[in-house]
């Protein structure tokens, strides 16, 4: 009876070890999902602050309190690549390689990589005829539209990244890289086909 | 042809008292933890996986109730929908994939080799292995649960809710890789338990005395060796769908979406049966123990098993009514989804003879079984309504369905179960359990079952649809709701009482002897707990009930070696001997090629070159495992 308990005392010792492991590993996840955004974390959110050139910036505290949930959560960035479809940016963004506006897949971020200039443009719209979303998508959309933009022409694919959708396949799906491939250095200096400069 | 001395000492040669001092010495696990983790003993591992089981079972249980809080009234805020979505999800996957099957498995790896005369499970180490693989994937689901990671997409996971568009996150990799371990856990006890009844059956234990519920794991293992391929085929598309983004269900690319539920329900609907058949196989047992009397139509009551057995691969559709398939193919699945009835009645009619025929003593394990008779014939008859189409399109995805297979599944397996637990405690332990908790466990559990599924019944066909977190006020639902959820803490407290004395007599129960029921199964012909090595001589089987036909002494074989772990393999047919053979001794390395599957398959949630890199120190543990130990095979 001894030997037995010592047996079981073991076998919880290896499951709770087991447990902590597997918590760790999952737990950076941070999968859990807020389907409503707080109201007042929604305001702060809007209140970021840009450089005077529109480019570059930085998130409120909030943002960063909240574990940056909009550039590595997989339920707000699977989100965000529904709105890219819902309020239309394929239009002019096609599948992300771009059309009539620019490409997001191939390194060139002509108002900087970083999620707040991302928000912005959704936002307040840039010249030459990218429109402003703010009277059409709450912030909280604004924002996971923002972090699914930037995702995609991630150079390295994130976990959280979402997968394909049950389309035709006209490149690979964000958790593959698609901008890996696409990627194109290119020519030091500014991008011919990106329009003027801001 | 190497032939090699045998010199080795015969049990010929020893007087009982040194027979058993060799036995022991030969056949036990070291002792301490290297000895728990490295033992290879069916009835250590065994009792290791039924403990494990009905953990699972407590936790499911858990969630029933949080999900029974939750419906209590109209908009109740206790869990928001996203989590009702992962309890619900959480509760049919572990009842299913981490109690039901695994815990039937584990009765048959306990009880197999004892009821058949053996000494051990065929491959022994692969049984350690799949204990450790299938504690491995249980802790990946509760463990993705606890951190809010859980499944959410159904115990069933369609596509494409499960699918890489809309199955966001990690949630649904968890359940398919889950699936992955305890299918790899599953297969194996099953080839042990073929190769087992086949190869080392007591000698003279032909086919048609082989007790009912050999007969039954049997039947059981080939469904899961047949059924869970399949579910191992979509899971894996599954997440090849999700990780690396191919196409098995992707219509837009010449994929399929159905292809998951022809492949799901494949394995699926034989699942149920994978659960019911041991149940049939316990039923069957405790039966005849109780009236005293072998059971009435052993031959149709084996036939009855392999039909249930062919049938249940002709179902499946029958869980896709609403899919949208041909009207013939309908048609024809309804007809054999009543077909099932013939088997399955074929069975209660044999039971009901007995009992006729016997004189029924009313313990605790033959009440569950008269609860059993009740539960599932109820079950059974809504079976029926629901296979066909007209009703079914009606009640689908209402509680009405929730109903029926609580039914089938709580009454058809899960009331066989406790009936057996109370009859084979006593060698599980060498302990008896409480009669008088029994009965109130009884009671409570079938009273509370009762109140608690019945009303669901009336709940579906008021149209209370399944999976839904809340309902509106406006609805007829919240009295009904209200009752079943106070109902259900009878159910649980009846449980509760089973676990306290599970517990309770574990610890200090009254001492049991060998064969406390008077049962006639060989099981019963060796201790409570039996020794390590079963049976001091391998018993000879000269009738279906050897411990009635033998009152006396058993018949026994003789001639074994002592010195080495050594059991008889018998022919298929007969049960003739054929050879002595040796059985492997205890080794750690199945728990390491387990811990390498596990961080194989764990990580290839995330990575699909996962599967490159893993199969390094997979193939490292197996070489470990498979190390030629210098002497030859048949001397080892």
């Amino acid at each position: 009876m001894k030997r037995e308990m010592s047996y079981s005392n073991g076998a919880f010792a290896a499951a709770a070890i087991a447990l902590g492991i597997a918590s760790g590993a999952l737990g950076w996840l941070g999968e859990s999902r807020e389907l409503r955004l707080d109201p007042p974390v929604a305001s702060d959110l809007d209140g970021f602050r840009l450089m005077p050139n529109g480019i570059s910036g930085t998130p409120p505290e909030s943002y960063f309190a909240l574990g940056k949930p909009y550039e590595t959560d997989a339920y707000n960035l699977s989100q965000g690549k529904r709105l890219y479809a819902w309020f239309g940016c394929s239009a002019c963004h096609g599948d992300g390689r771009g059309g009539a506006g620019p490409s997001f897949l191939d390194g060139w971020w002509l108002y900087g990589p970083e999620i707040v200039s991302i928000v912005a443009s959704v936002r307040d719209g840039r010249p030459h005829g990218m429109p402003a979303f703010r009277d059409r998508m709450t912030t909280e959309q604004i924002w996971q539209l923002a972090g699914y933009v930037q995702t995609i022409g991630a150079y390295k694919p994130k976990v959280a990244a979402p997968s394909r959708n049950d389309d035709k396949q006209t490149r690979p799906a964000e958790n593959r890289g698609p901008a890996k491939i696409l990627f194109d250095q290119g020519p030091a200096g500014v991008h011919p086909d990106q329009g003027p400069s801001p | 042809m190497i032939r090699s001395k045998d010199d080795g000492l015969r049990d010929t040669a020893l007087s009982d008292k040194e027979l058993n001092r060799a036995l022991a010495s030969t056949w036990s696990a070291q002792p301490g933890l290297w000895g728990a983790l490295s033992t290879v003993d069916h009835k250590v591992i065994g009792r290791r996986y039924i403990a494990t089981a009905f953990v699972f079972l407590a936790l499911g249980g858990v969630l029933s109730l949080l999900m029974r809080l939750q419906l209590s009234q109209p908009e109740a805020r206790f869990i928001g929908p996203d989590r009702y979505n992962q309890i619900f999800t959480m509760h049919g996957s572990n009842m299913m994939f981490l109690f039901a099957v695994p815990v039937m498995q584990a009765m048959a790896v306990y009880l197999v080799p004892l009821m058949v005369g053996t000494r051990n499970i065929a491959f022994p180490r692969l049984n350690a292995f799949s204990y450790w693989i299938y504690v491995a994937g249980g802790l990946l689901l509760w463990t993705a649960f606890i951190v809010d990671t859980g499944p959410d997409v159904g115990w069933f996971a369609y596509v494409p809710l499960s699918g890489p568009q809309y199955g966001v996150g990690k949630r649904a990799d968890i359940w398919a890789q889950m699936i992955t371990f305890t299918e790899v856990s599953a297969l194996a006890i099953a080839v042990e338990i073929v190769v087992t009844v086949f190869k080392q059956r007591g000698p003279g234990m032909s086919l048609d005395r082989i007790p009912l519920f050999v007969w039954s794991m049997l039947v059981t293992s080939f469904l899961i060796i047949l059924a869970m391929p399949a579910i191992m085929i979509a899971s894996t598309s599954l997440i090849l769908d999700r990780l690396v983004g191919t196409h098995f269900f992707n219509p837009a690319e010449g994929g399929d979406v159905l292809l998951w539920q022809h492949l799901f329900w494949f394995f699926g609907h034989p699942e149920v049966y994978i659960i019911f058949l041991p149940a049939v196989g316990m039923v069957s047992t405790i039966v005849a123990t109780f009236t005293r009397r072998p059971v009435f139509g052993y031959l149709a009551m084996v036939m009855a098993l392999v039909a249930t057995g062919v049938l249940a691969f002709g179902l499946w559709v029958h869980h896709m009514f609403v899919a949208g398939l041909p009207r013939l193919g309908e048609s024809f699945f309804t007809a054999s989804s009543m077909a099932i009835a013939v088997p399955a009645g074929l069975q209660i009619f044999c039971w009901l003879a007995t009992i006729w025929a016997g004189k029924p003593i009313f313990k605790t394990p033959f009440l569950f079984v008269i609860g059993f008779i009740v539960i599932f014939v109820i079950g059974g008859l809504t079976g029926v309504m629901v296979a066909s189409v007209p009703f079914d399109t009606q009640v689908h995805d209402t509680y009405f369905v929730v109903a029926h297979f609580h039914y089938v599944l709580v009454g058809g397996a899960v009331f066989p179960l406790l009936g057996a637990i109370y009859y084979w405690f006593p060698k599980l332990t060498g302990k008896m359990m409480s009669e008088t908790l029994g009965r109130w466990v009884f009671g409570l559990i079938f009273v509370g079952f009762n109140l608690t599924f019945f009303p669901m019944h009336i709940l579906g066909l008021q149209g209370m649809p399944r999976r839904i977190y809340t309902y509106q006020p406006e609805m007829p639902w919240a009295g009904l709701n209200m009752f079943i959820s106070l109902s259900a803490i009878v159910l649980a407290a009846g449980f509760l009482l089973f676990f306290v004395d599970a517990i309770r007599s574990a610890r200090s129960g009254a001492v049991a002897s060998a064969n406390p029921w008077g049962a006639s199964t060989l099981e019963w012909a060796t201790a409570s707990p039996p020794q390590p090595y079963n049976f001091a001589r391998p018993p000879v089987v000269g009738s279906r009930e050897p411990l009635w036909a033998e009152a006396t002494a058993l018949p026994v074989a003789a001639g074994l070696r002592v010195d080495r772990r050594e059991l008889l393999i018998t022919g298929v047919v007969e049960g003739i001997p054929e050879a002595r053979e040796s059985s492997v001794g205890n080794s750690i390395w199945p728990l390491w090629a387990a811990l390498a599957t596990t961080l194989t398959l764990v990580w290839s949630i995330f990575s699909p070159w996962a599967v490159v890199w893993g199969s390094i120190p997979v193939a490292v543990s197996l070489i470990g495992w498979f190390w030629p130990k210098g002497v030859l095979e048949d001397e080892s």
